[in-house]
Protein backbone atom coordinates (compact mmCIF):
# COMPACT_ATOMS: atom_id res chain seq x y z
CA UNK A 1 0.00 0.00 0.00
CA UNK A 2 3.18 2.31 0.31
CA UNK A 3 2.72 5.31 -2.11
CA UNK A 4 6.54 4.79 -2.66
CA UNK A 5 6.93 1.57 -4.15
CA UNK A 6 6.56 2.29 -7.82
CA UNK A 7 8.91 5.83 -7.53
CA UNK A 8 11.62 3.82 -9.19
CA UNK A 9 9.31 3.06 -12.31
CA UNK A 10 9.28 6.67 -14.27
CA UNK A 11 6.18 8.17 -15.42
CA UNK A 12 7.01 7.08 -19.35
CA UNK A 13 7.45 3.46 -18.47
CA UNK A 14 4.01 3.75 -17.27
CA UNK A 15 2.52 5.28 -19.86
CA UNK A 16 4.56 2.75 -22.01
CA UNK A 17 3.48 -0.18 -19.74
CA UNK A 18 -0.36 1.17 -20.79
CA UNK A 19 0.43 1.11 -24.43
CA UNK A 20 2.26 -1.94 -25.23
CA UNK A 21 3.06 -4.85 -22.39
CA UNK A 22 -0.64 -4.23 -20.85
CA UNK A 23 -2.73 -2.90 -23.61
CA UNK A 24 -6.70 -3.15 -22.73
CA UNK A 25 -7.66 -4.95 -25.90
CA UNK A 26 -4.50 -6.81 -27.83
CA UNK A 27 -2.39 -7.76 -24.44
CA UNK A 28 -5.51 -8.11 -21.35
CA UNK A 29 -8.03 -8.90 -23.48
CA UNK A 30 -10.54 -6.80 -21.75
CA UNK A 31 -13.33 -4.74 -22.95
CA UNK A 32 -13.72 -6.23 -25.96
CA UNK A 33 -17.56 -5.11 -26.66
CA UNK A 34 -16.65 -1.77 -27.31
CA UNK A 35 -13.65 -2.69 -29.18
CA UNK A 36 -16.26 -4.34 -32.20
CA UNK A 37 -19.00 -2.02 -31.80
CA UNK A 38 -17.91 1.24 -32.61
CA UNK A 39 -14.59 0.49 -34.40
CA UNK A 40 -16.51 0.38 -38.16
CA UNK A 41 -15.11 3.51 -38.51
CA UNK A 42 -11.97 5.64 -37.46
CA UNK A 43 -13.93 8.75 -36.47
CA UNK A 44 -16.05 6.93 -33.86
CA UNK A 45 -13.16 5.06 -32.54
CA UNK A 46 -11.12 7.65 -32.15
CA UNK A 47 -13.86 9.39 -29.93
CA UNK A 48 -15.17 7.09 -28.22
CA UNK A 49 -11.29 6.30 -27.20
CA UNK A 50 -10.69 10.00 -26.42
CA UNK A 51 -13.76 10.12 -24.18
CA UNK A 52 -12.39 6.55 -22.38
CA UNK A 53 -8.87 8.11 -22.05
CA UNK A 54 -10.54 11.10 -20.32
CA UNK A 55 -12.82 9.29 -18.26
CA UNK A 56 -9.77 6.22 -17.25
CA UNK A 57 -7.10 9.34 -16.26
CA UNK A 58 -10.10 10.63 -14.17
CA UNK A 59 -11.19 7.34 -12.53
CA UNK A 60 -7.59 6.33 -11.77
CA UNK A 61 -6.34 10.04 -10.20
CA UNK A 62 -9.89 10.09 -7.78
CA UNK A 63 -9.27 6.56 -7.02
CA UNK A 64 -6.01 6.35 -5.69
CA UNK A 65 -6.97 9.85 -4.04
CA UNK A 66 -8.96 8.78 -1.50
CA UNK A 67 -7.75 5.22 -1.64
CA UNK A 68 -6.97 5.31 2.25
CA UNK A 69 -10.18 6.92 3.40
CA UNK A 70 -12.47 3.88 2.14
CA UNK A 71 -13.42 0.89 4.03
CA UNK A 72 -11.92 -2.34 1.82
CA UNK A 73 -15.78 -4.00 1.98
CA UNK A 74 -17.34 -1.25 -0.53
CA UNK A 75 -14.05 -0.66 -2.35
CA UNK A 76 -15.94 -1.89 -5.68
CA UNK A 77 -18.95 -0.37 -5.06
CA UNK A 78 -17.39 2.91 -4.34
CA UNK A 79 -15.07 2.41 -7.65
CA UNK A 80 -18.58 1.88 -9.78
CA UNK A 81 -19.88 5.68 -8.48
CA UNK A 82 -16.72 7.39 -9.16
CA UNK A 83 -16.35 5.80 -12.62
CA UNK A 84 -20.10 6.47 -13.57
CA UNK A 85 -19.67 9.94 -11.82
CA UNK A 86 -16.73 11.05 -14.60
CA UNK A 87 -19.24 9.32 -17.15
CA UNK A 88 -21.79 11.41 -16.96
CA UNK A 89 -19.56 14.83 -16.48
CA UNK A 90 -18.16 13.77 -19.97
CA UNK A 91 -21.43 12.54 -21.67
CA UNK A 92 -22.69 16.42 -20.52
CA UNK A 93 -20.53 17.98 -21.79
CA UNK A 94 -19.49 16.68 -25.18
CA UNK A 95 -23.37 16.81 -25.49
CA UNK A 96 -23.34 20.82 -24.89
CA UNK A 97 -19.86 21.37 -26.40
CA UNK A 98 -19.71 19.12 -29.51
CA UNK A 99 -23.19 18.09 -30.61
CA UNK A 100 -22.37 16.73 -33.89
CA UNK A 101 -19.75 14.10 -32.23
CA UNK A 102 -22.14 13.08 -29.80
CA UNK A 103 -24.79 12.25 -32.23
CA UNK A 104 -22.84 9.37 -33.29
CA UNK A 105 -21.32 8.43 -30.09
CA UNK A 106 -23.86 9.34 -27.80
CA UNK A 107 -24.85 6.01 -26.97
CA UNK A 108 -21.47 4.62 -26.55
CA UNK A 109 -20.28 6.95 -23.58
CA UNK A 110 -23.03 5.91 -21.45
CA UNK A 111 -21.81 2.42 -21.66
CA UNK A 112 -18.07 3.25 -20.80
CA UNK A 113 -19.62 2.68 -17.13
CA UNK A 114 -19.62 -0.96 -17.64
CA UNK A 115 -16.11 -1.32 -19.13
CA UNK A 116 -14.31 -3.83 -17.33
CA UNK A 117 -11.16 -1.91 -18.16
CA UNK A 118 -11.51 1.37 -16.35
CA UNK A 119 -12.83 -0.97 -13.25
CA UNK A 120 -9.90 -3.28 -13.70
CA UNK A 121 -7.37 -0.26 -13.81
CA UNK A 122 -8.74 1.08 -10.52
CA UNK A 123 -8.65 -2.34 -8.58
CA UNK A 124 -5.15 -3.21 -10.11
CA UNK A 125 -3.51 -0.13 -10.16
CA UNK A 126 -4.69 3.19 -8.89
CA UNK A 127 -6.35 1.36 -5.36
CA UNK A 128 -2.61 0.87 -4.26
CA UNK A 129 -0.34 3.48 -6.00
CA UNK A 130 -0.54 7.34 -5.47
CA UNK A 131 -2.11 9.88 -7.29
CA UNK A 132 0.87 10.82 -9.46
CA UNK A 133 1.72 7.19 -10.42
CA UNK A 134 -2.35 6.13 -10.95
CA UNK A 135 -2.50 9.20 -13.31
CA UNK A 136 0.16 8.20 -15.85
CA UNK A 137 -1.14 4.66 -15.68
CA UNK A 138 -4.18 6.10 -16.56
CA UNK A 139 -3.18 8.10 -19.52
CA UNK A 140 -1.21 4.97 -20.60
CA UNK A 141 -3.99 2.49 -20.37
CA UNK A 142 -6.25 5.02 -21.87
CA UNK A 143 -3.99 6.09 -24.72
CA UNK A 144 -3.62 2.16 -25.36
CA UNK A 145 -7.24 1.65 -25.79
CA UNK A 146 -7.04 4.99 -28.18
CA UNK A 147 -4.43 3.58 -29.99
CA UNK A 148 -5.81 -0.02 -30.14
CA UNK A 149 -9.62 1.24 -31.02
CA UNK A 150 -7.92 3.25 -34.22
CA UNK A 151 -5.78 0.60 -35.36
CA UNK A 152 -8.78 -1.80 -35.58
CA UNK A 153 -10.87 0.76 -36.78
CA UNK A 154 -8.63 2.13 -39.50
CA UNK A 155 -8.62 -1.18 -41.17
CA UNK A 156 -12.13 -2.06 -40.86
CA UNK A 157 -13.30 1.16 -42.41
CA UNK A 158 -10.75 1.12 -45.19
CA UNK A 159 -11.57 -2.15 -45.84
CA UNK A 160 -15.40 -2.39 -45.37
CA UNK A 161 -16.42 0.70 -46.88
CA UNK A 162 -13.38 2.19 -48.64
CA UNK A 163 -13.14 5.06 -46.86
CA UNK A 164 -11.03 6.77 -43.63
CA UNK A 165 -12.74 9.24 -41.49
CA UNK A 166 -15.94 9.62 -43.62
CA UNK A 167 -13.40 10.01 -46.89
CA UNK A 168 -13.21 8.29 -49.92
CA UNK A 169 -9.95 6.35 -50.25
CA UNK A 170 -10.62 3.83 -52.67
CA UNK A 171 -14.42 3.81 -54.91
CA UNK A 172 -15.08 0.50 -53.84
CA UNK A 173 -16.07 -1.78 -51.08
CA UNK A 174 -13.68 -4.13 -50.90
CA UNK A 175 -14.65 -6.46 -48.13
CA UNK A 176 -18.01 -5.53 -46.87
CA UNK A 177 -17.96 -8.14 -44.25
CA UNK A 178 -15.45 -6.10 -41.86
CA UNK A 179 -17.59 -3.16 -40.97
CA UNK A 180 -20.83 -6.20 -39.82
CA UNK A 181 -19.95 -7.68 -36.16
CA UNK A 182 -18.53 -10.60 -37.63
CA UNK A 183 -15.85 -8.72 -39.66
CA UNK A 184 -14.89 -6.91 -36.19
CA UNK A 185 -14.26 -10.08 -34.40
CA UNK A 186 -12.07 -11.26 -37.40
CA UNK A 187 -10.34 -7.93 -37.11
CA UNK A 188 -10.00 -8.15 -33.13
CA UNK A 189 -8.48 -11.74 -34.08
CA UNK A 190 -6.28 -11.15 -36.83
CA UNK A 191 -4.52 -7.51 -35.16
CA UNK A 192 -3.77 -9.86 -31.69
CA UNK A 193 -2.32 -12.10 -33.78
CA UNK A 194 -0.35 -10.08 -35.53
CA UNK A 195 0.42 -8.35 -32.20
CA UNK A 196 1.40 -11.54 -30.42
CA UNK A 197 3.43 -12.27 -33.30
CA UNK A 198 5.60 -9.36 -32.83
CA UNK A 199 5.82 -10.32 -29.42
CA UNK A 200 7.06 -13.63 -29.90
CA UNK A 201 9.37 -12.72 -32.32
CA UNK A 202 11.23 -9.51 -30.78
CA UNK A 203 10.74 -9.89 -27.69
CA UNK A 204 10.44 -13.67 -26.62
CA UNK A 205 6.81 -13.57 -25.65
CA UNK A 206 7.11 -11.69 -22.62
CA UNK A 207 3.89 -9.59 -22.17
CA UNK A 208 1.20 -10.15 -20.11
CA UNK A 209 -1.17 -12.90 -20.46
CA UNK A 210 -4.40 -13.15 -21.74
CA UNK A 211 -7.17 -12.66 -18.77
CA UNK A 212 -10.66 -12.16 -20.62
CA UNK A 213 -13.53 -10.55 -19.87
CA UNK A 214 -16.13 -8.08 -21.55
CA UNK B 1 -18.80 -6.30 11.05
CA UNK B 2 -17.78 -3.81 14.26
CA UNK B 3 -19.65 -0.82 14.91
CA UNK B 4 -16.53 1.49 13.80
CA UNK B 5 -16.87 -0.62 10.64
CA UNK B 6 -20.13 0.39 10.15
CA UNK B 7 -19.87 4.38 10.78
CA UNK B 8 -17.12 4.37 8.42
CA UNK B 9 -18.68 2.38 5.56
CA UNK B 10 -21.61 5.30 6.12
CA UNK B 11 -19.56 7.75 6.21
CA UNK B 12 -17.65 6.63 3.18
CA UNK B 13 -20.48 6.53 1.07
CA UNK B 14 -21.82 9.55 2.30
CA UNK B 15 -19.07 11.73 1.83
CA UNK B 16 -19.38 10.18 -1.95
CA UNK B 17 -22.75 11.09 -2.97
CA UNK B 18 -22.28 14.19 -1.44
CA UNK B 19 -19.62 15.38 -3.70
CA UNK B 20 -20.48 13.10 -6.32
CA UNK B 21 -24.08 15.04 -6.35
CA UNK B 22 -22.42 18.25 -6.14
CA UNK B 23 -20.40 17.53 -8.93
CA UNK B 24 -22.87 16.59 -11.28
CA UNK B 25 -25.47 19.59 -10.34
CA UNK B 26 -22.60 21.85 -11.08
CA UNK B 27 -22.05 20.54 -14.71
CA UNK B 28 -25.48 19.39 -15.32
CA UNK B 29 -26.55 23.37 -14.29
CA UNK B 30 -23.49 24.49 -16.71
CA UNK B 31 -24.49 21.95 -19.83
CA UNK B 32 -28.50 22.15 -19.47
CA UNK B 33 -28.84 25.19 -20.83
CA UNK B 34 -26.18 24.75 -24.05
CA UNK B 35 -27.82 21.63 -24.93
CA UNK B 36 -31.06 22.93 -25.09
CA UNK B 37 -30.33 25.69 -27.33
CA UNK B 38 -28.12 23.43 -29.42
CA UNK B 39 -30.87 20.81 -29.82
CA UNK B 40 -33.52 23.61 -30.31
CA UNK B 41 -31.17 25.31 -33.14
CA UNK B 42 -30.60 22.41 -34.79
CA UNK B 43 -34.42 21.46 -35.31
CA UNK B 44 -34.36 24.64 -36.54
CA UNK B 45 -31.72 24.48 -38.97
CA UNK B 46 -33.29 21.23 -39.98
CA UNK B 47 -36.59 22.09 -40.57
CA UNK B 48 -35.40 25.20 -42.83
CA UNK B 49 -33.29 22.87 -44.45
CA UNK B 50 -36.13 21.08 -46.08
CA UNK B 51 -37.79 24.47 -47.51
CA UNK B 52 -35.01 26.89 -47.78
CA UNK B 53 -36.59 29.56 -48.85
CA UNK B 54 -39.78 29.86 -46.16
CA UNK B 55 -39.68 32.76 -44.11
CA UNK B 56 -41.82 31.25 -41.61
CA UNK B 57 -42.66 27.59 -40.63
CA UNK B 58 -45.14 26.99 -38.07
CA UNK B 59 -45.98 23.87 -36.45
CA UNK B 60 -49.10 22.59 -37.40
CA UNK B 61 -49.91 19.70 -35.17
CA UNK B 62 -48.60 16.32 -33.82
CA UNK B 63 -49.20 12.56 -35.24
CA UNK B 64 -48.01 9.33 -33.86
CA UNK B 65 -46.20 7.11 -36.75
CA UNK B 66 -45.36 3.53 -34.75
CA UNK B 67 -46.79 4.91 -31.51
CA UNK B 68 -43.96 7.82 -31.85
CA UNK B 69 -44.20 10.93 -31.37
CA UNK B 70 -43.95 13.06 -34.26
CA UNK B 71 -44.94 16.68 -35.90
CA UNK B 72 -45.57 18.70 -39.22
CA UNK B 73 -45.68 21.90 -40.09
CA UNK B 74 -46.50 24.71 -42.51
CA UNK B 75 -43.81 26.29 -44.46
CA UNK B 76 -44.79 30.11 -45.71
CA UNK B 77 -43.42 32.87 -47.39
CA UNK B 78 -44.37 36.53 -46.41
CA UNK B 79 -46.20 38.67 -48.84
CA UNK B 80 -44.26 41.44 -46.83
CA UNK B 81 -42.14 41.51 -43.32
CA UNK B 82 -42.20 44.18 -40.87
CA UNK B 83 -39.46 44.51 -38.78
CA UNK B 84 -40.51 45.66 -35.02
CA UNK B 85 -37.66 46.71 -32.50
CA UNK B 86 -39.22 45.79 -29.18
CA UNK B 87 -37.07 46.69 -26.18
CA UNK B 88 -37.64 44.83 -23.08
CA UNK B 89 -38.81 46.57 -19.88
CA UNK B 90 -36.53 44.43 -17.86
CA UNK B 91 -33.11 43.78 -19.03
CA UNK B 92 -33.42 47.45 -21.11
CA UNK B 93 -32.37 45.36 -24.40
CA UNK B 94 -33.92 45.76 -27.58
CA UNK B 95 -34.27 43.12 -30.10
CA UNK B 96 -35.88 42.74 -33.42
CA UNK B 97 -39.14 41.24 -33.81
CA UNK B 98 -40.31 40.07 -37.53
CA UNK B 99 -44.12 40.54 -38.35
CA UNK B 100 -45.27 38.75 -41.51
CA UNK B 101 -47.74 40.32 -43.54
CA UNK B 102 -49.86 38.30 -46.06
CA UNK B 103 -48.20 34.79 -45.23
CA UNK B 104 -48.71 32.95 -48.09
CA UNK B 105 -48.44 28.58 -47.73
CA UNK B 106 -45.50 27.54 -50.36
CA UNK B 107 -45.32 23.86 -48.58
CA UNK B 108 -45.01 22.02 -45.73
CA UNK B 109 -42.98 19.26 -43.75
CA UNK B 110 -43.39 16.63 -42.03
CA UNK B 111 -42.25 14.01 -39.53
CA UNK B 112 -42.46 10.05 -39.67
CA UNK B 113 -41.08 6.90 -38.81
CA UNK B 114 -39.83 4.25 -41.35
CA UNK B 115 -39.83 0.95 -39.63
CA UNK B 116 -36.22 -0.23 -41.04
CA UNK B 117 -34.12 -3.53 -41.05
CA UNK B 118 -32.91 -2.63 -37.57
CA UNK B 119 -34.22 0.56 -36.25
CA UNK B 120 -37.14 2.44 -36.68
CA UNK B 121 -36.03 5.33 -39.09
CA UNK B 122 -36.42 9.23 -37.83
CA UNK B 123 -37.37 11.19 -41.26
CA UNK B 124 -38.23 14.84 -42.13
CA UNK B 125 -39.57 15.49 -45.66
CA UNK B 126 -41.15 18.49 -47.56
CA UNK B 127 -43.43 18.34 -50.06
CA UNK B 128 -45.10 21.28 -52.29
CA UNK B 129 -49.09 23.08 -51.97
CA UNK B 130 -49.72 20.24 -54.61
CA UNK B 131 -48.27 17.17 -52.80
CA UNK B 132 -44.73 16.48 -54.26
CA UNK B 133 -41.85 15.71 -52.27
CA UNK B 134 -39.75 18.55 -51.95
CA UNK B 135 -36.79 17.03 -50.48
CA UNK B 136 -35.73 14.50 -47.74
CA UNK B 137 -34.10 13.95 -44.52
CA UNK B 138 -32.73 11.58 -42.58
CA UNK B 139 -32.55 12.11 -38.93
CA UNK B 140 -31.40 9.49 -37.27
CA UNK B 141 -31.48 5.46 -37.77
CA UNK B 142 -29.48 2.32 -36.50
CA UNK B 143 -29.53 0.10 -40.19
CA UNK B 144 -26.44 -2.09 -41.29
CA UNK B 145 -23.28 0.21 -41.86
CA UNK B 146 -22.52 -0.06 -45.23
CA UNK B 147 -25.95 -1.70 -46.30
CA UNK B 148 -28.59 0.21 -44.95
CA UNK B 149 -26.86 3.13 -43.79
CA UNK B 150 -26.86 4.55 -47.39
CA UNK B 151 -30.46 6.02 -47.07
CA UNK B 152 -28.38 8.70 -45.87
CA UNK B 153 -26.75 9.34 -49.04
CA UNK B 154 -27.28 12.09 -51.48
CA UNK B 155 -27.84 10.09 -54.39
CA UNK B 156 -30.74 8.15 -52.52
CA UNK B 157 -32.61 10.83 -51.38
CA UNK B 158 -32.46 12.65 -54.21
CA UNK B 159 -34.64 9.72 -55.99
CA UNK B 160 -37.30 11.17 -53.73
CA UNK B 161 -37.35 14.89 -55.53
CA UNK B 162 -40.86 15.85 -57.65
CA UNK B 163 -42.42 12.05 -56.15
CA UNK B 164 -46.27 12.19 -55.31
CA UNK B 165 -48.15 9.22 -53.22
CA UNK B 166 -48.74 7.33 -56.27
CA UNK B 167 -44.74 7.20 -57.13
CA UNK B 168 -43.58 6.50 -54.01
CA UNK B 169 -43.21 2.87 -54.20
CA UNK B 170 -39.95 0.80 -54.17
CA UNK B 171 -38.61 -0.80 -57.45
CA UNK B 172 -35.20 -3.04 -57.90
CA UNK B 173 -34.90 -2.34 -61.28
CA UNK B 174 -33.19 0.78 -62.48
CA UNK B 175 -36.04 3.43 -62.45
CA UNK B 176 -36.58 7.04 -62.44
CA UNK B 177 -40.34 6.93 -62.19
CA UNK B 178 -40.56 5.57 -58.93
CA UNK B 179 -37.61 4.72 -56.03
CA UNK B 180 -35.09 2.44 -56.93
CA UNK B 181 -34.09 0.43 -53.81
CA UNK B 182 -30.44 0.80 -52.88
CA UNK B 183 -28.30 -2.38 -54.07
CA UNK B 184 -28.59 -5.04 -51.35
CA UNK B 185 -31.28 -2.90 -48.49
CA UNK B 186 -34.16 -3.30 -49.95
CA UNK B 187 -35.86 -3.05 -46.37
CA UNK B 188 -34.59 0.39 -45.52
CA UNK B 189 -35.38 1.55 -48.99
CA UNK B 190 -38.76 0.44 -48.43
CA UNK B 191 -38.87 1.97 -44.87
CA UNK B 192 -37.85 5.07 -45.70
CA UNK B 193 -39.82 5.24 -48.70
CA UNK B 194 -43.26 3.17 -48.08
CA UNK B 195 -43.26 2.75 -44.69
CA UNK B 196 -42.00 6.62 -43.96
CA UNK B 197 -42.55 9.02 -46.10
CA UNK B 198 -45.52 7.71 -48.22
CA UNK B 199 -47.63 6.99 -44.88
CA UNK B 200 -46.53 10.62 -43.90
CA UNK B 201 -47.73 11.94 -47.07
CA UNK B 202 -50.93 10.30 -46.87
CA UNK B 203 -51.85 11.46 -43.44
CA UNK B 204 -50.86 14.98 -44.79
CA UNK B 205 -53.51 15.05 -47.26
CA UNK B 206 -55.87 13.35 -44.93
CA UNK B 207 -55.51 16.34 -41.93
CA UNK B 208 -55.61 19.06 -44.06
CA UNK B 209 -58.50 17.65 -45.72
CA UNK B 210 -60.10 17.22 -42.26
CA UNK B 211 -60.17 21.06 -42.16
CA UNK B 212 -56.99 22.68 -41.85
CA UNK B 213 -56.23 25.89 -43.82
CA UNK B 214 -54.36 25.74 -46.88
CA UNK B 215 -55.60 25.43 -50.48
CA UNK B 216 -55.98 22.21 -50.50
CA UNK B 217 -59.33 22.51 -48.03
CA UNK B 218 -62.89 22.68 -49.86
CA UNK B 219 -64.30 22.74 -46.67
CA UNK B 220 -65.07 26.30 -45.33
CA UNK B 221 -61.91 27.02 -42.91
CA UNK B 222 -62.78 26.00 -39.11
CA UNK B 223 -62.37 28.77 -36.84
Amino acid sequence: MSSHSHDTISKWDLVKNGIFKENTIFRLVISLCPAIAVTNSVKNGFFLGVAVLFVQTMVNSTVALIRRFIHPKIRIPIFMLIISGWVTVVDMIIAAYQPEVYKQIGLYIQIIVAFASILARAEMFASKNSVGNSFFDGLGSGLGFLVALVIISFFRELLGKGTLWGVSIVNAKPMLIFILPTGGFLAVGLLMGFFNWIDMRFYGGKGAGGAGGH
Amino acid sequence: MTGKDIAKITFNLVVIYLVGGLLLAYVYARTSPVIFINNKIAKEKALQALVPEADKIDKLGDWEPHEKHAEYFVARSCGEVKVKTIKDEKTGKTKEEKECINPKDIGYIVQTFGKGYSSYINILFSVDTDFRVRKIDILHHAETPGLGDEIEFDYFKNRFVGKDVDHLKVVKNETDEYIQAITGATISSRAVTEDGIRKGLEFLIKALEGGHQGEVSHEQPQS
